[in-house]
């Protein structure tokens, strides 16, 4: 069956999604745990499809600042892959790899800023490669790019690159915990709807 | 300052508002606040768009777009007695949120959403007297009815008014 909203989407299909999540993020999760010496470990990961305003409450209100990375995906199929940090998230990276911190987002440096750009850029690259691997599709990934600013700003980019097909926000991610400590960091897939198509027909799920 | 109810405009969305109220539309990335007033009556609006252009088959979301989100609010503000000569704008936003090398294959919205504003702007023969738009960072408006001011809050910026 081919899908012409997000909410077509039938319980196989979230299914298969949610798994495909899983894996990304679970991976993702290894990676950042060989990266910062840290045992790092999944929370539930889940598939959501909001409304933009659910979405922006959902990932905490439009004018907190945090840092956001960002990466499209190309080839087989077109998306956006968001890595969300808090500062929260970010004084533990910055403490395991410079071993400093900040007070404020304001006053991170330029290595600061590069070890975070390569902190986002290895999650999603291994989770893209899990789900490529998994299915069989190949994508393509664009230089990562960093930006600080309020989180209602960042998370409208994919909404704004689908916006003319939906009214919705689709993302497959989850979060993070660290050393048994929940930090509120988000991997942000959100996937074209036509490309969403091949991929679930890629994964062998056809009728929902 | 207006000290009295603040209305939130959200993502898709338009409010009107009078003398003594205050429009406040959060985070506006490459999405623009458009805000319009009958400079006599004082009745305001501000629209929160998020795309230049409505190609949709049932045209149902209009405050998404640039171009329906503007021409209905004229309409809705034409209803509630404002005269289309004494109505002014003022907007802001449409920054580059992210610096890629490789753009999407509809380039820089921020870009193409200032440049739809200002063309319907235009067409509808709506002067624009002020507008803080591109860049890179994300912006707070709140917009004054009593005053016709247009305060901007952007993060690590002091808060200017257009």
């Amino acid at each position: 069956m081919e899908i012409k909203n997000y909410d077509d989407l039938g319980s196989m299909e979230m299914d298969t999604l949610r798994e495909v999540g899983s894996i990304g993020t679970g991976n993702a999760a290894t990676a950042l745990s060989g990266l910062l010496n840290r045992r790092v470990r999944i929370t539930m990961p889940e598939v959501r499809i909001m409304e933009y305003n659910e979405a922006i409450d959902w990932i905490g209100g439009p004018e907190n600042v945090t840092a956001g990375v960002l990466v499209r995906i190309g080839g087989d199929i077109g998306g956006i892959m968001l890595s969300v940090l808090p500062l929260e998230f970010v004084n533990m990276v910055l403490e395991c790899m410079l071993d400093n911190k900040v007070e404020e987002f304001e006053h991170l440096d330029e290595l600061q800023r590069s070890a975070l750009v390569e902190v986002g850029n290895i999650m999603i690259s291994t989770f893209i490669n899990a789900l490529s691997g998994l299915s069989g599709v190949t994508m393509e990934l664009t230089v990562p790019s960093l930006t600080v600013d309020m989180q209602g700003a960042i998370l409208a980019v994919p909404m704004a690159e689908y916006g003319g097909q939906t009214d919705y926000l689709m993302t497959i991610g989850g979060n993070f915990t660290c050393d048994d400590y929940e930090l509120p960091c988000r991997l942000l897939l959100s996937p074209e709807i036509r490309g969403l198509n091949y991929l679930l027909r890629k994964l062998g799920v056809t009728n929902g | 300052m207006a000290n009295g109810q603040k209305l939130v405009v959200k993502i898709a969305d338009m409010k009107m508002a009078q003398y003594g109220e205050e429009l406040i539309t959060y985070a506006l990335g490459s999405c623009i606040g458009i805000c319009l007033q009958d400079k006599r009556t004082k009745l305001s609006a501000l629209i929160h768009i998020m795309l230049p252009i409505n190609m949709e088959a049932g045209r149902k979301n209009t405050m998404k777009y640039a171009d329906t989100g503007i021409r209905e609010t004229l309409k809705q503000m034409e209803a509630r007695g404002a005269r289309r000569a004494n109505i002014v704008a003022k907007v802001a936003g449409g920054a580059k949120m992210f610096e890629t090398a490789q753009g999407s294959a509809l380039g820089n919205i921020g870009k193409r959403n200032a440049d739809s504003v200002h063309m319907i702007l235009r067409a509808e023969k709506i002067p624009l007297l002020a507008e803080d738009l591109g860049g890179t960072t994300a912006r707070t408006i709140s917009f004054d009815p009593g005053t016709g001011k247009v305060t901007v809050r952007s993060y690590g910026k002091a808060d200017y008014v257009i």
